[in-house]
């Protein structure tokens, strides 16, 4: 073995290093640091995609009887409320504690920030515009809303990873895209459905996405 | 072929403080209590090998100034990387030998 006695070994790191120990060593640093330094957690994306399953899900089966469509009654709005503000908080907490210390291109930069604000204000546009037209409120208050805010904010995501050739997020946000436009066609009761499963699948797929990335050998790919 | 692994990356600690800052996204840097709270090392044995580390041209450090704290940043240079790749593959071609 090529391996040059060096004197700062000395602090705890003993003398031979044999190549088996130092592949093993090897993979298991790059599998931690990929753990301890991923923003999305895959223990976390499982437990929103059975959160998003269960609150769409109830969401569904509040108005999938309604004729004339009215809405999901006042019932399940406390689920929903519960799980936005739990979601977010939870997404932020794990994202900062994740990427504490971490600086450079994987963060956010001001113009991907900008496009994910533009994005958003453009599904405010999109409704302001809808309703202006005389367009029935359940397509207004309703299937655009829990819609097009997928579609866009899956496009800008999609593109933004895109530019940084970062595929497991890109084809994340494309999911999201496809689970908005395929509830767009399912109408103002079946959006509930396809968006509750589209989110499911995605997040679902993500979290199982991290961890085969986080645990794929350096040494043996 | 089988290639010699390269004798300052085949150190424990060093290949610990190489490994850890190859698995950050190319261009991402780490701060330096980040990066001693993640492997457990004292702050002078980090200082240690990262120096050796960085007059090899493995890493590079930045130190900024925030108020009266100052930060400490390192990341992988390309040199970092390509001698982490050449490492690996020494290392796989030893072990496929044996």
């Amino acid at each position: 073995m090529n391996h040059t006695p060096d004197s700062t070994t000395a602090v705890g790191n003993g003398g031979n290093f044999d190549p088996r120990q130092a592949a093993a060593l090897l993979d298991q640093t790059t599998q931690q640091t990929r753990r301890k330094l991923a923003p999305a957690q895959p223990w976390l994306l499982t437990i929103r995609a059975v959160m998003v399953l269960a609150v769409l899900g109830a969401c569904w089966l509040n108005v999938r009887g309604q004729h004339p469509y009215r809405g999901p009654t006042s019932a399940v709005a406390p689920f929903v409320v519960v799980f936005v503000i739990a979601n977010f908080l939870a997404t932020v907490t794990v994202r900062k504690r994740a990427t504490a210390g971490v600086s450079g291109k994987s963060r956010l930069r001001p113009w991907e920030i900008t496009v994910l604000t533009l994005a958003w204000i453009a599904v405010f546009a999109v409704i302001g515009a809808l309703a202006g037209t005389g367009v029935s409120p359940a397509i207004v208050y309703s299937l655009i809303p829990l819609t097009v805010p997928l579609i866009l904010a899956g496009l800008a995501w999609a593109g933004i990873n895109a530019a940084r050739a970062d595929w497991r997020p890109c084809g994340a946000g494309a999911g999201v895209a496809v689970a908005g436009a395929v509830g767009l066609f399912a109408g103002p009761a079946g959006a509930w459905a396809v968006d509750g499963a589209g989110l499911f699948t995605v997040l679902l797929g993500s979290a199982i996405a991290i961890v085969w990335q986080q645990r794929r050998s350096v040494v043996w790919p | 072929m089988t290639g010699e692994l390269d004798p300052l990356i085949h150190v424990p600690t060093r290949l610990k403080i190489v490994a850890a800052l190859a698995a950050l996204p190319d261009g991402d840097a780490l701060s330096f209590t980040r990066l001693q709270d993640m492997l457990r090392l004292t702050p002078g044995n980090l200082i240690i090998q990262l120096r050796k580390l960085e007059e090899a041209g493995y890493l590079s450090t930045e130190k900024t100034r925030n108020g009266p704290a100052q930060k400490t940043t390192v990341a992988l240079t390309r040199q970092g990387r390509k001698a982490l790749d050449a490492y690996t593959q020494a290392l796989r071609d030893l072990l496929g030998g044996l």
